[in-house]
């Protein structure tokens, strides 16, 4: 019993970070149309900054360059590359985003290289208990601040012009743009949002019990695909779910490997893969996704 | 408004003229063959001029043609986002290797099973099971919407490549295992067994195996290029541009996409059994996902739709990085491995990635879409970037404009069926 | 195709083909969660006549139209053509038992040729699949010989005869919707749907249009269901009109009888759109184009 309560904390913990990264990955899909293949990268870009830049500077503002680049960064790839192809087929699209990540992967990868990058958070690698149920200080937080995070996120989302903006185009892009809603402005927000919450999502992926900031990191990252997917690709709660559900798989599948054996070591990396596509059998727009009705 | 109409009885006369392939009247008709032949000729007698890198690359080069072409299929004609490819490579590859590879062998291989087959029963199985592999996972995409389709698929990759390292008695796990050679009814495509000379060259594995690639690689061309100009072709891309206009026009929807799928993925197999041969083993991080997006790559580059394109592409993002390895010590920036600076990998990397967005930017078409608007220059308005007129995604294409979608192979100009 | 026999519910001289049968729409219903988009419509449309469904914008004409080719479900209801009950059936299946539709907004694929976008239309009446093609066995290749000669009569009827190896993305408007029209033609309907045919036509050209469907009827002697705003074609050419408005059915008659009826213009006033019935008034006196003999 205490096994499980422990892998369902951690297991919440972590799909708190995938929540994180899902919810950029939704808002970009609802502002432009675009399924983000730049995520994973995205997301290296911001753990590399802070952990190149902690030394020299500091963490806190080794936290908040890394915010500030990967925000800058999405900004960019929205303004130069998807501002530019608006209306183009969604494959283009999605297509285009996979040209700029091999871009951006590559490059953090040459300057990776093999090594293990270490990002000095204050609050180091112990663990904590909490009624005999362990868990690292850093996924604590984490959980903590990414509670606070989403929550601001639906408050904006709900009340803010740019929450009724985003929601507004994302329903009738047209009659939006008709209403005055500047689309471009919306998205280019919506890919800052989604830089924002990944390189926070950074900060704690790669703190204990990760080692570090490897080329690992991006593949985790992959792992808040399906979080997004399984929610309904539209869905800001679905991809809060979602990275629930993906978080606590993937920790029990780990956890009990030993009872899960037949399926082979390593298994808890594959099973929000293989949780994903049974969702998908049953609901094909995931769990709360819209079905899109067709328009003749 | 003269001409009237009768009713259908007129469809069983037989008189020979509107196919759906245009009718061929410029000079380029005569020009055309010549040159296929011409080049058809140079390819076979190359093994007898140039050196074994290039052959062996030839050959690699064939097997990504063929999975190359697969992909297309799916992707650029009916326009399904996969990024299962690499999984269904592996399945070819795996299976092959598992059905003529033999059991045993030495220390930890001990435990490597095999049912030692010919290889030519190992081919077609392989190609078999990447099928039936397809057709499972179909009725997954079949319900899928595009976009969830491609995500979903990232999923095949990731638990195709954990299976190959935790089933090691067949895929031999995280360091692979070596593959069996090809044979043909006792001719071994090794270095020796027989031994072979032409014109006192001597004919050895590369050389052979350029010659299986040449055949394999155009029959999967031709193949496909039949297929994209009969029914089922232009089903799949009528799928494309809007799948109620094509399910109105007595298209099953599902259907189609379970079979291209089906077929998609036996190009996957057929590749991946090549690349096995050319490789000479297999281990799990050859089927990862930069393999699916490596594919991705090709057929967007070449032209998405375009069987030719996808040939182009294969060659192109196949040949590069060998290439840059080749002549590390001539290129500027390029060093060869171990130097520091940037290898010839990395650089190939750069190079695709900046590539696929400037297509994507500013040619659709792709190669075969630039070397389409040179041929026609003047004589028909270009081709614009996706941008020029907005369309609505997901929804019905509203057919104007071939810019605005997603462009598939030139309409048979100048360029007859034969 | 089978012996033909004059029809007794045209209200002008055709022959109507026998194995045409008419098809019944009753009490159909479409909802969009709370919306009722088709309210418990039913009308009947008689074998080889020209049926027209009118009524202002969000009326439910295109709801109409998309659970006739299977593309939406009805909620409640049922539509049947002869045996087939089509509100049971896949758009597929629905194109197999020969009902074809033209799109309002054309649905055609600008980077094939009009020669292939045709040859979609004989989907259901050919057989060649994935691997005969591929490998271009005989049988294949017959078949699209064979078809090809049926899709350039067609072609030709509707003057796209010199088009067929044009791609369909660099033709003109009206040739593209000349085109839809050619496509469903290519299925050999016994029921043809048409949406919106001569939107965004010019005058001429919506003549031209008009000229081709009498045409259409009278040569093939098939059932026409026409979504149109044109007012003027539709009573010039309509035998039946069948008027919605908010999903409901308001009136079902001749264009004269739909015409003076106080609802029908109590619904087109109210709605303020332009199609008015004052001008299909109007339209109905001025003298029709002549009809071309076949």
């Amino acid at each position: 019993m205490t096994q499980f309560l422990s892998l369902l904390l951690n297991g919440i913990s972590l799909g708190a970070i995938y929540a994180l990264i899902a919810l950029g990955f939704v808002i970009i899909f609802k502002a432009s149309e675009v399924v983000s293949f730049t995520h994973g990268s995205l997301l290296l870009l911001g753990a590399y900054t802070m952990a190149r830049l902690a030394d020299p500077i500091g963490f806190l503002p080794a936290v908040l360059v890394g915010i500030v680049v990967t925000a800058l960064a999405a900004f960019l790839i929205e303004r130069l590359v998807i501002n530019r192809l608006r209306g183009a087929p969604v494959i283009s699209l999605a297509i285009v985003t996979i040209g700029v990540d091999i871009i951006l992967l590559t490059e953090l990868i040459r300057r990776i290289g093999p090594d293990i990058l270490n990002v000095p958070h204050p609050w180091g690698g112990d663990s904590v208990r909490i009624g005999g149920v362990g868990i690292s200080e850093n996924r604590l937080i984490a959980m903590g601040v990414a509670g606070v995070l989403i929550i601001a996120f639906f408050v904006a989302f709900k009340y803010s012009s740019w929450g009724v903006a985003m929601r507004a185009s994302a329903e009738d892009g047209e009659a939006a743009a008709l209403m005055g809603i500047r689309q471009g402005r919306v998205s280019a927000l919506a890919w800052i949002v989604a830089g924002v919450l990944a390189a926070v999502a950074a900060l704690f992926l790669v703190g204990a019990p990760t080692p570090g900031v490897s080329a690992a990191a991006y593949t985790v990252a992959l792992r808040a695909f399906p979080a997004a997917i399984l929610g309904g690709l539209d869905s800001t709660g679905g991809a809060l779910v979602g990275g629930l559900l993906i978080g606590i798989t993937e920790a029990m599948a780990a956890g009990y490997q030993d009872q899960l054996s037949f399926l082979g070591r390593g298994f808890g990396e594959v099973a929000p893969y293989v949780v994903m596509i049974i969702v998908l059998l049953v609901r094909p727009s995931g769990l709360f996704g819209t079905k899109e009705l067709t328009r003749v | 408004m003269s001409d009237t109409l009768s009713a259908p009885a007129g469809a069983t006369r037989r008189t020979p003229s509107a196919d759906a392939s245009g009718p061929a009247r410029s000079p380029m008709r005569f020009l055309k063959p010549l040159l296929l032949v011409a080049a058809l000729v140079v390819l076979l007698v190359l093994p007898l001029y140039v050196e074994e890198f290039w052959l062996r690359t030839g050959f690699a080069v064939a097997g990504a043609i063929v999975g190359a072409i697969g992909l297309n299929l799916l992707v650029g004609t009916t326009g399904q986002l996969s990024l299962a490819h690499a999984f269904f490579l592996a399945v070819g590859a795996v299976s092959y290797t598992y059905i003529s590879g033999e059991s045993g062998g030495l220390g930890t291989r001990a435990s490597l099973r095999g049912l030692e087959l010919p290889p030519i029963v190992g081919m077609v199985v392989g190609v078999l099971l990447a099928g039936v592999a397809g057709l499972l996972f179909s009725p997954i995409a079949a319900r899928l919407r595009g976009i969830y389709l491609g995500v979903a698929s990232l999923g095949l990759v990731f638990i195709g490549v954990h299976v190959l390292n935790t089933w090691t008695p067949v895929t031999g796990g995280f360091n692979g295992r070596s593959v069996p050679e090809f044979s043909l009814f006792g001719f071994t495509f090794g270095n020796s067994d027989p031994q072979l000379f032409v014109l006192g060259v001597p004919y050895r594995e590369a050389e052979r195996l350029w010659y299986l690639g040449i055949v394999l690689a155009l029959a999967a061309y031709l193949f496909a290029r039949n297929l994209l100009r009969s029914r089922p072709g232009r089903a799949l891309q009528t799928l494309r541009d809007s799948e109620v206009a094509a399910s109105v026009m007595g298209v099953n929807v599902q259907a189609y996409k379970a079979r291209v799928f089906l077929v998609s993925s036996m190009y996957a197999g057929l590749s991946g059994v090549m690349y096995a041969l050319s490789i000479g083993s297999i281990a799990p991080e050859s089927f990862g996902l930069t393999v699916s997006i490596l594919y991705l790559a090709m057929i967007v580059l070449g032209g998405l739709g375009s069987v030719a394109g996808a040939a182009l592409g294969a060659a192109f993002v196949t040949a590069l990085p060998l290439v840059f390895q080749q002549f590390a010590d001539v290129l500027p920036l390029v060093s060869a491995p171990g130097e520091g600076g940037i290898s010839a990998g990395i650089a190939a990397r750069y190079l695709f990635g900046l590539a696929i967005v400037l297509v994507i930017l500013f040619e659709p078409g792709g190669l075969a879409g630039f070397a389409n608007r040179f041929r026609h220059r003047g004589r028909r308005p270009g081709r614009g970037s996706p941008g020029a007129s907005p369309r609505s995604s997901g929804g019905p294409s509203p057919g104007a404009g071939p810019g605005t979608t997603v462009p598939s192979d030139p309409p048979a100009q100048g360029s007859s069926t034969r | 195709m089978s012996g033909a026999h004059r029809a007794a519910a045209g209200a002008r001289d055709t022959t109507t083909r026998s194995d045409v049968p008419p098809v019944e729409v009753d009490g159909v219903s479409v909802a969009f969660g709370a919306i009722k988009a088709l309210n418990d419509v039913s009308f009947t449309v008689a074998p080889g006549t020209i049926h027209a469904v009118i009524g202002p914008n969000g009326a439910g004409k295109s709801t109409l139209f998309n659970v006739l080719s299977g593309v939406y479900r009805a909620t409640a209801g049922e539509v049947r053509f002869g045996d087939a009950r089509l509100s049971a059936m896949r758009p597929f299946q629905i194109a197999g038992v020969g009902v074809a539709r033209a799109f309002q907004n054309i649905a055609l694929s600008g980077a094939q040729t009009v020669a292939e976008n045709l040859m979609l239309g004989r989907h259901h009446l050919t057989k060649a699949g994935f691997l005969s093609s591929g490998l271009r066995l005989p049988r294949a290749t017959r078949e699209g010989r064979v078809h090809g000669e049926r899709i350039r009569e067609i072609a030709e009827f509707l003057d796209l005869g010199d088009k067929l190896h044009t791609p369909v993305g660099v033709l003109s408007y009206g040739d593209q919707k000349r085109v839809e029209v050619a496509r469903a033609l290519c299925i050999e309907p016994r029921l043809l749907l048409l949406d919106e045919p001569v939107a965004g036509m010019n005058a001429q050209e919506t003549d031209r249009m008009a000229d081709s469907i009498r045409e259409i009827r009278a040569a093939l002697g098939i059932s026409v269901i026409l979504v149109e705003h044109d007012m003027g074609m539709v009573m010039s050419l309509a035998d039946r009109v069948t008027v919605l408005d908010f999903g409901r059915r308001i009136a079902d008659g001749t264009p004269a009888q739909v015409q003076s009826d106080p609802e029908v213009i109590r619904a087109y006033l109210g709605s303020g759109t332009e199609d008015n019935p004052a001008d299909a008034v109007a339209a109905a006196h001025t003298p029709e184009p002549t009809e071309r003999q076949p």
